[in-house]
């Protein structure tokens, strides 16, 4: 919940940044516009898909956590490096007192990031080798975008470690992060979760490794293109061809391999958190049309195609799994000690489906208007889409915080006690503690 | 290729003391050799150890001795039985546990409800019965509730995978 919470507010700065004139089409690269962006993709996207990864790997693993002492020192770690890197950005805008964070932010992110990858990578070589292979490699992704964005902080600031990276880097390290670390992280969660909310048997031995195979191959000839950059200062056109096939190749395996598990489902009716996932599905699928155009001709077809990838498919698909996974974990956290001797309720009666539509309708809106706005350069369009995604964020920031505190349950129904609603409350039952009233 | 011997144990001094015999029992298979079997001999038949052992790798053939014990033979399939048991936190006791006294078939529900339906059936039953349940999934978030109850539990999933078995002691 720290993390989600974090998350958000992360967020709801940088939607309010960009609402402030901080981006707009064709002007991403001052200070405050780059603060902006990192706000958004490490402070809200990163880090929730991180706290999304401790929290959910040891259940799709099936073993208790790994070391969960280091979760706060991460979370800490990794505010602390956003918000150092937000505020290095403005140097470029020539605030000179803030080089100092400039610098730092690269070391706290990278003890961010090391901290989390202890606590995620022994689970997944103990048994989940094979189904959350993207998570193994999202976290290469990781590694590897930590790697350049390192590089280009300490080069803009003039400390020239890798001379050739900037700025032909800028390209691979957005690759790195959109398509290979976030998307690649959501593709190997999302199966088991989708599973889940749609009652649908896993498997799909053969779809699953051609996506598997293909994010490796995505991968790899990202790396090499990064490798090859560094050594020859250019990266060649047979290898941007093959990315411009391959990343949409990969999209529409994983699209199949979703509908498969969509047909086989048990749930007739899916949930809101369903049928909104199946929306940022829609815009992955758009934002692997725009790929190609992106790769090729850049400008305003490669800011729509990851302003779609990040907007449209990667904050839908958390937002809408958001609400149900903190509904899901409250009403555990509060009524699982209750059953059989206290009346529960169901754990949508926690939720408010008709508010979160609306949000959820609003950000789903304002990511199709503001990815067009950005298409055909409409400054004034792609602000107004940030302030309807702005308060589509602030609808849902409220939904969350009234299902942590039971907002929508009949006050009747409520138990006298409540979590409190970022932190863990301390466990106060002892393994001892047998008592059952029955 | 010589076959060896069978390791030979007979648990019913232990037993007979009141003793629990699984751990003597998993450690006697944990030192086997290669291909090697165990003659295990017991005052009942332990039919819930037949499964557990299958699990293991291994074959059995039982029979039952003139003064009424019972003598099970657990045979290697193949030199390396796959690592898959019980899921890790299961009760090493289960194997011994009575025959279940309810069942529940929780497939198809949507979580919490599998939940919900067992931690009820637990609360009618008494002391040291068994319920056993099947579920779609490890029901991951119901462990620690069973353990906060004092109650036990073992579980896996089914061979192809698509169903998970669980056997819940109710705690005294």
């Amino acid at each position: 919940m720290a993390w989600f919470g974090a998350a958000l507010l992360f967020l709801l700065l940088s939607l309010t940044l960009a609402l402030g004139g901080a981006v707009g089409p064709s002007d991403w690269s001052r200070g405050v516009g780059l603060a902006g962006v990192h706000l958004f993709t490490l402070g809200w996207l990163c880090l929730a898909m991180l706290g999304a990864l401790i929290q959910f790997v040891p259940v799709l693993a099936a073993r208790p956590p790994v070391l969960p002492v280091l979760a706060l020192p991460a979370l800490l770690a990794g505010i602390g490096g956003t918000v150092a890197l937000a505020t290095g950005f403005l140097w470029l805008d020539g605030h000179e007192a803030v080089r100092g964070a400039f610098l730092v932010a690269p070391v706290l992110l990278a003890v961010a990031f090391g901290l989390a990858a202890a606590m995620i990578v022994p689970l997944l070589l103990v048994r989940a080798s094979h189904k959350l292979a993207e998570v193994q490699l999202a976290l290469v992704a990781l590694a590897a975008l930590w790697a350049s964005g390192a590089a280009m902080t300490y080069n803009l600031s003039g400390i020239d470690l890798m001379p050739a990276f900037l700025p032909d880097g800028l390209g691979l390290h957005v690759l790195l992060g959109v398509a290979g670390w976030l998307s690649l992280a959501a593709f190997g969660v999302s199966y088991t979760l989708f599973a889940m909310f749609l009652l649908a048997p896993e498997g799909g031995a053969a779809l699953r490794l051609a996506v598997r195979l293909a994010a490796g191959l995505t991968l790899g000839l990202i790396l090499l293109a990064g490798m090859l950059l560094l050594v020859q200062g250019v990266v060649p056109a047979v290898l941007l061809w093959c990315l411009t096939a391959l990343l949409p190749a990969v999209v529409a395996l994983y699209l199949a391999e979703v509908a498969r598990i969509w047909r086989l489902r048990r749930r007739a009716d899916p949930e809101g958190n369903m049928r909104w996932s199946r929306v940022a599905l829609a815009f992955l699928g758009l934002a692997a049309l725009l790929a190609g155009p992106a790769l090729w001709l850049g400008g305003r077809w490669a800011e729509a195609a990851i302003f779609v990838a990040l907007v449209g498919w990667l904050s839908l698909l958390t937002l809408a799994q958001m609400v149900k996974i903190v509904s899901f974990l409250t009403w555990i956290q509060v009524f699982a000690p209750l059953i059989g001797r206290a009346p529960v309720p169901l754990v949508h009666h926690l939720t408010d489906p008709r508010a979160t539509t609306r949000w959820l309708s609003l950000w789903g809106g304002g990511g199709a208007v503001g990815g067009l706005a950005l298409l055909l350069v409409q400054p004034l369009v792609f602000r107004l889409s940030v302030a309807a995604l702005l308060l589509a964020a602030l609808g849902l920031g409220a939904e969350l915080v009234a299902i942590r505190r039971l907002s929508h349950l009949d006050p009747q129904k409520r138990p006298a006690t409540l979590p409190p609603v970022i932190f863990p409350a301390p466990d106060k039952r002892s393994a001892h503690d047998h008592a059952r009233t029955a | 290729m010589i076959t060896p011997a069978p390791l030979d144990l007979d648990v019913r001094p232990q037993l007979a003391r009141g003793e629990e015999p699984f751990a003597a029992i998993m450690s006697a298979v944990d030192a086997l050799a290669a291909g090697q079997a165990l003659r295990l001999v017991a005052p009942f038949r332990p039919a819930p150890l037949f499964n557990v052992m299958a699990n293991r790798g291994f074959a059995c053939s039982d029979r039952q001795l003139p003064d009424g014990a019972w003598e099970v033979t657990f045979t290697p399939l193949d030199a390396a039985p796959p690592a898959v048991g019980l899921a890790p936190g299961s009760a090493p006791g289960a194997m011994l546990w009575p025959d279940p006294s309810q069942s529940l078939d929780l497939l198809g529900l949507m979580p919490p409800e599998p939940m919900v339906r067992i931690l009820e059936a637990l609360l009618d039953m008494p002391p040291g019965a068994v319920l056993f349940a099947l579920l779609d999934r490890e029901p991951m978030f119901l462990f620690p509730e069973l353990a906060h109850r004092g109650h036990e539990w073992a579980g896996n999933y089914a061979p192809d995978g698509t169903t998970y078995r669980l056997m819940i002691r109710c705690g005294d």
